[in-house]
């Protein structure tokens, strides 16, 4: 049986490694058309890349002594942000031994998730390819999981990984059922649910009286929980509140500015029911994925994909997560999703970098192309969130990352299989 | 003999036995001077209602030893009569119970064998258990047939508890409690969708395919004997208690009556009697009105539930949103709807009968009067409880009206039926009167319930449905000085058999039972909270993991080895 | 109004009422669209007319009486999408208790009144192929369903045309299910294989005592006994003699080398491997000896033998000469399937025509129905999509789906609560934060048996 197979042999060698590991040094990209994010688009255009900052941005740039890279009918963009997945965390979602995100107990705040990080799982050169460049890595199970870590995907350490965030992420107590299986009645519910909050109110106060009492400077017995906990009471690390249900959203905004702390919602499943009360609290919200059912049967069947959308239009400042791990990859595709269903390509791409820079609190060395930003970025055939859309290029601090993984090896190793059916 | 002939005989209704027996009362002394000095009865000058449409005015009724000797306005008393004044009361045929778990314990699960191949279990293991009888299940003098009978009803169909395949039925009267009480046993094959625990089959898909298995291989089995019986030299048929006690059900003797507890699972019955052929009756119908076309084609006998939903829509003050009003109404008109499908299945025909199964005694007379504002009529609620019940069971013949030559059965009430001020004053079973009190408002009915202390003490065993199948165990319960204490069973996460645990915070108070336990499940600590009705020997109830579900939970009290 | 969706639903109960067993069949007449016909390229500024059901003309400037016509300008048209691997519309899903159940049916567990059922027109999907789960080593047979939402009777929702089908399924889940969690086989892939070659084997045998029993019938005066009845080896019996089609749950190249030896051992070729994680490194037996391989676009490292797996695999299937599809497996997936096939694009750069076949007549090959659906053509059932964009595009949002002809989501005219069955119970309704129903293991493992992992993982 003969395979036709020219055109494919030709592709595949695009990936063909010239380099096996990540590249410092000076690159010009020139003739592309620049999506700077901020400052509008710049048709053939150029970033010059320096010490792993972008040193320039604009037309006819000289090369100097910088590696020149045609780009020549094609795009770039500032390198994608995922607000929060499991990326790092775990290497194969079922092996127990792998699952590195959830720690026994129910307030563990103390758990850091940079920690834990594995700068070499197969799943980051496999999600950096894609474009997205930085991810959230976060903690789950409990109450209080841990406290997240925004990394780079490049990198031998989590140090050289970590791209300036720490949050401690909040589970806020639910009211909602959560599967047709869940079948307590409506007083069990509501009971769970003020039995929840009591509980989180009482750590709460005990974190506020253990971070007075230490500015008292009094001696507290070693507690690391509340040590970590007060981080949150004092605002040196915000709060990543993860709520999903409307009325849920409601209780958290009430209870984040009772608290008077500094909080990012994240989830938000159920932002459009109440998204003129999020905007008014001012909160931002990370929240995805798009791709996914609606919260109930009832919903429009659209009601997670235009979700963003309408949060966005109602004012919310809003920054998009897969919430994923091995797939994180399909971030640009949930934020095109968002784009489609109400978004807006523009308001989308936002979503994905300079939003996520600002939240993070990062956007003056993130989330658009502007010279003195880092050089996190990358070279696009087109627009990123179309899946016929080929990503040429990967820049992350100025390293120019191998376009390789090992889905792309196997592609490679077996377009044509030789021996084929017969040896 | 020919084997089918015999099956028939098996298979056929003892009524005819008991009659004659019954008519030779032997005297003889009671020194506790609580027996009657007559069975001789007539209550007159009573509005009689002899069927549904047909009252008699300032009627009088007769009944001599159970049977019904005279009903009319003329009636010649004979001497010795226990005349009863029927002024101001209404008189109406007992009811008639198409099906009832009334005082039915679920026998308990046989032991697995030490190499137990989950695959392949036995058919007793399996649920699978056409050969159990009701009779040896239910305890007649139970109080929850006091109740019901304090209800009205007269004559129940007793079902089986049990697996898949559960058993055979029984058709019994609320007399006295010196008869067996049974009209007629092996009346129809209790089966329903339900799987076996952590064993095949488990589900649904498993029990349809393997109700089809049991039918078919016992018709094969039938052919199998016919032909051994009239051949020489061939292999002897294995004999199979299963089959065996199947042979009635496939020679269309006796009905598959069908658990049901909504249209699909209507019609996932239909589908089975369309490939199969059995007579089918429906067990426990709900949402009836999305099927109603295919019940009438085939021809199906319907026991429409007691049970009625709650209208969630009420007592809703806050004001709700637009798109909240909008759940909130399609709730409200599933309520409705709900509330129709009495008159539905009478619009369309369908000569329906009332199941008390799964109903509890407070709610009948409430819940057929919201059914008659929706749409039922008097005459068919009558029907439902009365005559098509009767035709429903075959005991037409001698019960569902008041007739001569028919059981003395009926509920005598101090206002029409169906009407607001109607109480229960006697009910009549089986010839024997029995009194109620009837005061306009009744004092609290129940200090049977929620007394604690000795009822919850003992061993239980508890089976909870899930998205997996059943799963189940044993409760052991304590009460010491300090409260009560007990420990749980439970199968093991990790698939090795059975885990324990405390029960923790058990609380039993005013007829409820709650408690908790923590179960660790994949490196996970879930706490797992119970909640239910108590009521003597029985627990219902659900299980609530934490976020992941709750689920319904029953258990039963083992009878305390130590009181035997 | 709220109120309008029952109102459909009630009218399409009314249409069927007078002849029970006959679904409801639509004429419309689609203008002026680009109809990516899948099999005879892509036309623009094409009419399509659908008369009862069937696609009656293929051309430009058609009309039609009475018929109702939608001017699709600037549209495109695909044909239905399918799935060749779903769950959707099911109340069970893994009878998990016996290495082999062929006996049970999926037939007899259909819920119509799933919102998934809705949620997957919405996204263009007009055929699910409803499956058994992936618990056992040959589990249930399976149901092709149209999707005629808004009917109370499941049966509607059968596609009577289509053969019968069967999952099977390797590697880990059934190893867990029987061989680790009830200590019986299998429990290794060598397991896996020789429960199956036995299943085949004692088939013949049932086939041959059968046989022999209705031969002896036909002698005069003979008094045979009957064998007894045995659905399970029965349904093998109908595989061996080609009357059902395998769909293998499966992911290593070597559990799928392996089904393909049985298979070709007992002369079976209706056998199509689906997730087939690691299809790409057999691609060519695939090729040779298979109706293919039903795929994910992108799923991997869920669990350990989809470790080493590619997002290419659709790709090198497809150049391979290998029958591909791209199933969902998920009531998220399935409304997105052109999504799904549009991430080959991304991975394996296959052209537009290459990457649409992936979701329709590639389907429709391996469910025996690519007769009737899975392309525009003359002749075939009126199954189709309007997108406002090409549909592989990320931007392209479905407007309307069409089954037999008949309209069953309009994006414009729906309400946004579409639910048939509403119950009297509810009243705070459940909320879905993860999806978790609607895969291979649902019911398997959820209660008491690694709940907590499997519930909010990927657990296919």
């Amino acid at each position: 049986m003969a395979l036709v197979l020219l055109p494919m042999i030709a592709q595949a060698q695009q990936f063909d490694g010239e380099f096996i590991k990540p590249r410092n040094g000076k690159f010009l990209l020139q003739n592309a058309t620049v999506v700077t994010v901020t400052k509008g688009n710049i048709q053939n255009g150029s970033v010059l890349i320096v010490n792993g900052k972008i040193e320039a941005v604009g037309t006819n740039i000289p090369a100097g002594d910088a590696e020149v890279i045609d780009c020549t009918g094609q795009f770039i963009y500032p390198g994608l942000f995922d607000g929060g997945g499991r990326l790092g965390l775990v290497e194969v979602n079922s092996v127990p031994e792998t699952q590195d995100f959830s720690e026994i107990g129910n307030v563990t705040p103390n758990m850091q998730a940079l920690v834990a990080v594995n700068p070499n799982s197969e799943a980051i050169p496999v999600t950096r390819v894609s474009g997205v460049t930085t991810t959230l890595a976060n903690p789950s199970g409990g109450i209080f999981p841990g406290t997240a870590a925004l990394i780079n995907l490049n990198g031998y350490t989590p140090d050289q990984m970590y791209a300036g965030f720490k949050g401690i992420i909040l589970n806020f107590p639910t009211s909602a059922r959560r599967s047709t299986w869940d079948r307590r009645s409506e007083e069990e519910v509501k009971k769970d649910a003020e039995r929840a909050q009591k509980n989180l109110n009482d750590i709460w106060e005990r974190a506020v009286k253990y971070q007075s009492m230490k500015a008292a400077k009094a001696e507290l017995d070693y507690y690391p929980e509340m040590e970590q906990l007060a981080k949150a009471v004092t605002g040196e690390l915000p709060l990543l509140v993860e709520v999903n249900a409307a009325s849920d959203i409601e209780v958290a905004i009430k209870w984040i500015q009772d608290k008077g702390v500094k909080a990012i919602l994240t989830g938000v499943a159920e932002g459009w029911r109440v998204a003129d009360k999020i905007a008014a609290s001012g909160l931002p919200v990370i929240t995805g994925p798009m791709l996914s059912i609606p919260t109930r049967q009832s919903d429009r069947y659209d009601a997670a994909y235009t979700n963003p959308g309408k949060m966005a239009k109602a004012g919310v400042k809003v920054v998009i997560r897969s919430n994923d791990a091995e797939n994180t990859r399909n971030l640009p595709f949930n934020a095109g999703f968002a784009a489609a269903y109400g978004m807006g390509k523009e308001e989308a791409l936002k979503a994905v970098t300079i939003n996520a820079a600002e939240v993070f609190g990062i956007a003056d060395r993130r989330g658009s192309i502007e010279a003195g930003k880092d050089a996190t970025l990358f070279v696009s055939s087109g627009d990123p969130f179309e899946t016929r859309t080929q990503i040429i290029h990967v820049f992350i601090d100025g390293y120019r990352v191998p376009m390789s993984n090992r889905h792309i090896k196997l592609y490679q190793e077996f377009l044509e299989r030789s021996p084929g059916l017969e040896k | 003999m020919n084997i089918n002939t015999k099956i028939k005989l098996l298979g056929s209704f003892i009524v005819a036995v008991f009659f004659i027996a019954y008519s030779s009362v032997q005297a003889q002394s009671d020194p506790s001077g609580t027996k009657r000095v007559t069975s001789t009865y007539a209550i007159k000058n009573a509005t009689i209602t002899t069927s549904p449409g047909k009252t008699i005015t300032g009627a009088t009724i007769l009944f001599k030893d159970g049977l019904i000797q005279a009903v009319g306005t003329n009636i010649n008393l004979p001497a010795g009569t226990d005349v009863i004044d029927g002024d101001s009361l209404f008189i109406y045929p007992g009811f008639i119970d198409g099906a009832s778990s009334a005082g039915v314990t679920r026998p308990s699960e046989p032991e697995r064998p030490a190499n137990f191949d989950s695959s392949n279990p036995s058919d007793e293991l399996a649920g699978i258990t056409p050969w159990r009888n009701v009779i040896d299940q239910v305890d007649m003098n139970n109080n929850a047939i006091s109740d019901w009978r304090k209800a009205g009803f007269t004559v129940a169909h007793m079902i089986p508890d049990g697996g898949m395949i559960s058993g055979k039925s029984a058709i019994v009267v609320f007399g006295s409690s010196s008869s067996t009480n049974i009209l007629g046993q092996n009346t129809a094959l209790s089966t329903r969708f339900r799987g076996s625990r952590g064993m095949y089959p488990g589900t649904p898909l498993g029990v349809m395919a393997k109700f089809r298995d049991v039918y078919k291989n016992t018709e094969l089995s039938a052919k199998h004997q016919n032909i051994f019986a009239s051949n020489v030299g061939l292999n002897r048929p294995e004999i199979n208690k299963t089959y065996e006690a199947m042979y009635p059900v496939i020679n269309k003797n006796i009905p598959v009556i069908f658990e049901v507890s909504n249209d699909l699972e209507i019609r996932r019955a239909l589908r089975l009697q369309k490939e199969l052929g059995f007579n089918l009756m429906l067990l426990g119908v709900t949402e009836v009105d999305k099927v109603i076309s295919e019940i009438k084609a085939a021809n199906a006998t319907v026991l429409l539930a007691l049970t009625l939903p709650e209208d969630k829509s009420k007592n809703k003050s806050e004001k709700l949103n637009e798109e909240a009003q909008g759940r909130t109404d399609r709730v409200k008109e599933a309520y409705e709807t709900a509330l129709k499908q009495a008159g539905m299945l009478e619009e369309a025909g369908i000569k329906f009968g009332f199941t008390t199964s799964g109903a509890k005694t407070g709610d009948l007379m409430k819940n057929i009067k919201i059914m008659i504002d929706n749409g039922l009529s008097e005459d068919a609620a009558l029907a439902a409880l009365t005559i098509n019940n009767a035709q429903n069971l075959g005991i037409q013949k001698f019960a569902g009206t008041l007739e001569k030559g028919k059981l003395a059965n009926m509920v005598i009430t101090t206002a029409p039926l169906f009407t607001e001020d109607a109480q229960i004053k006697h009910v009549v079973a089986d010839g024997y009167v029995f009194d109620y009190e009837t005061k306009p408002k009744k004092a609290a009915n129940g200090n049977k319930n929620g007394n604690g202390a000795a009822g919850v003490s003992g061993t239980w065993e508890y089976v909870s449905d899930t998205p997996a199948g059943s799963s189940g165990g044993m409760m052991t319960i304590d009460n010491s000085a300090t409260g009560y204490e007990g420990t749980i069973t439970y199968d093991d996460p990790a698939g090795n058999g059975k885990a324990q645990a405390t029960m923790k915070n058990i609380t039993v108070k005013d007829g409820k039972m709650s408690f908790t336990f923590d179960v660790s499940a994949g490196g996970m600590e879930i706490s797992v909270s119970v909640n239910g009705d108590l009521t003597d020997d029985q627990f219902t109830g659900r299980m609530s993991l934490a976020e992941f579900g709750s689920f319904p939970l029953t258990a039963t009290k083992k009878p305390n080895q130590s009181n035997l | 109004m709220k109120k309008l969706n029952y109102i459909i639903a009630a009218f399409l109960v009314m249409v069927w009422m007078p002849s029970m067993g006959q679904t409801p069949k639509g004429s419309v007449l689609i203008k002026n669209a680009t109809v990516i016909t899948i099999t005879q390229g892509t036309l623009e500024d094409t009419d399509i007319l659908v008369e009862n059901g069937i696609i009656k003309k293929i051309g430009k400037g058609l009309t039609a009486n009475n018929v109702t016509t939608i001017d699709a300008k600037g549209k495109y048209v695909m044909p239905g999408i399918i799935d060749a691997h779903s769950h959707v519309a099911l109340d069970a899903v893994n009878e998990a208790t016996a290495p082999i159940t062929s006996e049970v049916q999926m037939a007899d567990v259909v819920d119509p009144y799933d919102i998934g059922l809705y949620r997957a027109l919405a996204g263009g999907v007009t055929i699910s192929h409803a499956m058994h789960g992936s618990a056992n080593a040959i589990g249930g047979q399976n149901i092709t369903l149209k999707h005629r939402y808004g009917t109370f009777n499941p049966e509607d929702l059968f596609m009577k045309e289509a053969p019968r089908t069967i999952k099977f399924a390797l590697g880990e889940n059934p190893t867990r299910v029987h061989g680790r969690g009830k200590n019986i086989q299998p429990r290794t892939r060598m397991g896996v294989e020789a429960v199956i070659r036995n299943g085949f084997n004692e088939a013949l045998q049932y086939k041959k005592a059968w046989e022999t029993y209705e031969s002896a019938l036909k002698q005069k005066g003979a008094t045979p006994i009957p064998p007894k009845n045995d659905a399970r080896l029965q349904t093998l019996v109908d595989i061996l003699d080609g009357k059902v089609i395998i769909h293998c749950h499966s992911y290593r190249a070597d559990e799928i080398y392996a089904l393909i030896n049985t298979c070709r051992d007992f002369g079976i070729t209706n056998i199509v491997f689906s997730h087939v994680n690691e299809g790409f490194k057999v691609a060519p037996e695939l090729a040779e000896y298979t109706m293919g391989a039903s795929v994910f676009a992108d799923w991997w490292a869920y669990k350990f033998e989809v470790y080493y797996s590619t997002a290419y695999n659709a790709a090198i299937l497809t150049e391979n000469g290998v029958i591909t599809s791209i199933n969902s497996d998920s009531g998220e997936l399935i409304r997105h399937l052109y999504h799904e096939a549009g991430k080959t694009q991304r991975y394996g750069q296959l052209s537009d025509e290459q990457a649409l076949a992936l979701i329709t007549i590639n389907p429709a090959k391996q469910l025996g129905i690519a007769d009737k659906v899975g392309s525009i053509e003359e002749g075939k059932q009126g199954d189709l999509v309007i997108f406002n964009d090409h549909p592989l595009s990320v931007y392209a949002i479905p407007q309307m789906t069409f089954v037999d002809g008949v309209k069953y989501f309009d994006l414009n005219e729906d309400q946004n609560d579409m639910r048939i069955r509403v119950s009297a119970n509810e009243m705070v309704e459940p909320i879905f934060l993860k999806e978790h129903d609607h895969n291979c293991m649902h019911g398997v493992d959820f209660f008491f048996t690694n709940f907590g992992r499997n519930l909010f993982e990927h657990s296919h």
